[in-house]
């Protein structure tokens, strides 16, 4: 599914920063994966790579069967829109438009028509149990219902792959639970490929599988079918 | 389309005060580009009636001074126009003058009806005059060519005249017999004095003035109506001819150009064409000079939006907006701001030309000699409307265009970074 090969990156300016320093990984079609690491780790890059919002300089990367290499903002736009779903840690909902609308967007620059797509996004959002929330703005819900609604949207182009961003990381440690609970059943049901960036051990638990990452390179790679990587493991907090 | 209207409409909403100040300017442009445009329209409607009084393909001929010596002559002898002028007039431009005519005048005339008299120049015309001089009749006939062959003593009298000589009715005096000087003349026409107050002659034939005030051969003017000659190269190349060949007449040099004037109303109507141009040029610049105050106000409002919706642009790129899309967004959001108050600057500046044609349209300027309409139907047409729609439609993309620009180079990671 996720192809990494020797990737690089640096960022170019007055003191140029060698961020990713040969990053190799693969990871399967329906595998439920955290990468983790501390700020300035590079983790963040290497998301943004994998959700082509950002290039790379060297290795190459392949998303499916396709290359990522060098596209075009058009191109790069089209492949985010039809292969990848983001969450982000501050859902990134647009204000000014209600629950249904924001899941809309995505099918609305697949050029879907406005039948069909708000009918898609409100079997979404009841499948999210938040039909009632539907013509509600994002200042009018809570943290949890706004997750969930950023959720709807990454599902609603039908992803391969799900790409989180600190999913967790502006919600209280309940909420918490129910968004990762929601990611994992997504992955057993629905045999989603989910990639969870975070620097909280507590959520990485729930993945099956850790990815660290220190200073630009991988380091370990932990199975954790069993969660019980952290010292908050079993029955513990999260956060 | 109609999800693009919707997404404009939100945010237009969400900065009412904003759009309003940014439409403002707009429509005030708009609102002068109309009204300038309108009111030039009057002024130069108004000119044009005033010049429509002349048969556009006449010419005038006037005798004047030779200013070049020639077969022994000296400069300065003045030309006075006479049959043979005529005669040359009549038969060697057959190609291009459709009828030639003349005129004599004499002035100090005395025309009485019991005791009511005027003084007047009497004007002995042909027939072609009143076409050439768009004569319009009250009443009776103008001069015919059985008046001329036949040296009658008839007299058409202007309005103004006719009411003198005949308070109240006028029209009785069609058929009376008056003092002209020592003779007696029939009234046969009254004719419609026009406003520019330069036509208050009395006309009567040409021979019959020529014969009674002893003028010989002579006559003042010669006047034609003529055709074929398209150009300003065909006029002056025909002039140059004519001229040429009355020199000749008077053994005056053939290159003679101040000998014989010429009064040439189709070259001069091409003329007042270009002045109409240009003056039409000139405020449509000044019209579109300050609508660009308005498009920068407009580019400059929308790129403070495009700076606040940083994020929003971000987000969009994130779940798949191609940079096209965005662009569209933006330059179409400009254009409906720009067309729709464009649109009520247009409502109020056709909704000011009308008041101005209520109320100044109708206004005379009364010199006491004559009485002109400063402003002749001061509004604009359909034309207008649609190159100024054009205008709007042109003027939002450029207005949309750096601020769509910068929007769509907004680089998703860096928009969605701002916490």
């Amino acid at each position: 599914m996720i192809h990494l090969k020797d990737i690089n990156k640096t960022y170019r300016g007055a003191q140029p920063l060698h961020v990713l320093k040969g990053i190799n990984l693969d990871i399967e079609e329906g595998e439920f994966v955290s990468i983790m690491g501390a700020s300035g780790s590079g983790k963040s890059t290497l998301l943004n790579i994998l959700g082509i919002l950002d290039n790379y300089d060297s290795g190459e990367y392949f998303l499916g069967d396709t290359l990522i290499k060098d596209l075009s903002e058009t191109r790069a736009a089209e492949y985010r829109n039809h292969m990848i779903g983001f969450i982000f840690q501050s859902f990134n909902l647009i204000g000014f438009k209600t629950a249904v609308e924001n899941v809309e967007l995505p099918l609305f620059y697949q050029g879907v028509g406005r039948k069909k797509r708000h009918q898609l996004a409100m079997e979404y959002l009841e499948r999210l149990g938040l039909l009632p929330w539907a013509e509600h703005y994002p200042n009018e819900m809570s943290g949890g219902q706004k997750q969930r609604v950023a959720i709807a949207r990454a599902l609603i182009t039908q992803p391969r792959l799900i790409l989180a961003d600190e999913p967790t990381g502006a919600l209280d440690s309940k909420t918490s639970v129910e968004v990762m609970q929601l990611l994992k059943k997504l992955n057993e049901e629905e045999h989603k490929t989910i990639v969870v960036v975070t620097h909280e051990s507590g959520v990485a638990n729930e993945t099956n599988k850790i990815v660290h990452i220190t200073d630009g390179l991988i380091g370990k790679i932990e199975e954790n079918l069993d969660h019980h990587a952290s010292p908050f493991g079993i029955n513990g907090v999260m956060k | 389309m109609r999800d693009i209207i919707t997404e404009i409409w939100s945010t237009a909403k969400r900065n009412k005060l904003r759009t309003a100040l940014t439409g403002f300017a707009v429509a005030w442009g708009i609102f002068m580009l109309i009204f300038l445009l309108g009111a030039g329209n009057g002024l130069i409607n108004a000119t044009e009636q005033n010049s429509g009084k002349f048969l556009s393909n006449s010419m005038v001929v006037y005798g004047g001074r030779t200013s070049k010596p020639y077969k022994g002559l000296k400069e300065g002898r003045s030309i006075a126009l006479n049959n043979r002028d005529m005669k040359t007039t009549d038969e060697s431009f057959r190609a291009n003058v459709d009828k030639m005519g003349a005129s004599i005048q004499q002035n100090g005339v005395n025309i009485s009806v019991g005791d009511n008299y005027i003084s007047t120049t009497l004007s002995g015309v042909y027939p072609n005059e009143q076409q050439i001089n768009k004569i319009e009749m009250l009443h009776g006939r103008y001069v015919n060519d059985i008046d001329n062959s036949n040296s009658r003593k008839v007299l058409v009298l202007s309005e103004d005249q006719a009411k003198e000589l005949m308070p109240g009715h006028i029209e009785d005096l069609i058929g009376r017999y008056v003092d002209v000087g020592p003779f007696g003349f029939r009234i046969v026409g009254i004719y419609k004095a026009d406003q520019s107050g330069q036509n208050t002659n009395a006309y009567s034939a040409f021979n019959t003035v020529r014969t009674i005030y002893n003028r010989g051969d002579s006559t003042d003017e010669i006047s034609f109506s003529f055709h074929g000659l398209k150009t300003e190269q065909d006029n002056e190349a025909f002039e140059k001819r004519y001229k040429a060949k009355l020199n000749t007449n008077h053994s005056a040099a053939p290159d003679d150009g101040e000998s014989i004037w010429l009064w040439n109303r189709f070259t001069q109507s091409l003329q007042m064409a270009t002045g109409t141009s240009v003056i039409r040029t000139a405020l449509w610049v000044i019209g579109l000079f300050t609508l660009l105050s308005g498009i920068v106000g407009v580019s400059n409002i929308m790129l403070i939006t495009v700076k606040e919706r940083t994020r929003e642009f971000g987000i969009r790129k994130a779940i798949g907006a191609s940079p096209w899309s965005i662009l569209r967004l933006i330059i179409i959001e400009s254009i409906i701001i720009t067309t729709l108050f464009g649109y009520i600057g247009m409502l109020l500046g056709i909704a000011a030309n009308e008041y101005m044609d209520a109320t100044i349209g109708h206004m005379k300027v009364d010199s006491g000699v004559f009485t002109a309409t400063m402003f002749v139907n001061p509004t604009v047409g359909l034309d207008v409307c649609i190159n100024a729609t054009l205008v709007m439609i042109i003027a939002g993309t450029v207005a949309g265009l750096i601020p769509a620009r910068k929007a769509a180079k907004i680089r998703p990671i860096e928009a969605l970074r701002a916490e």
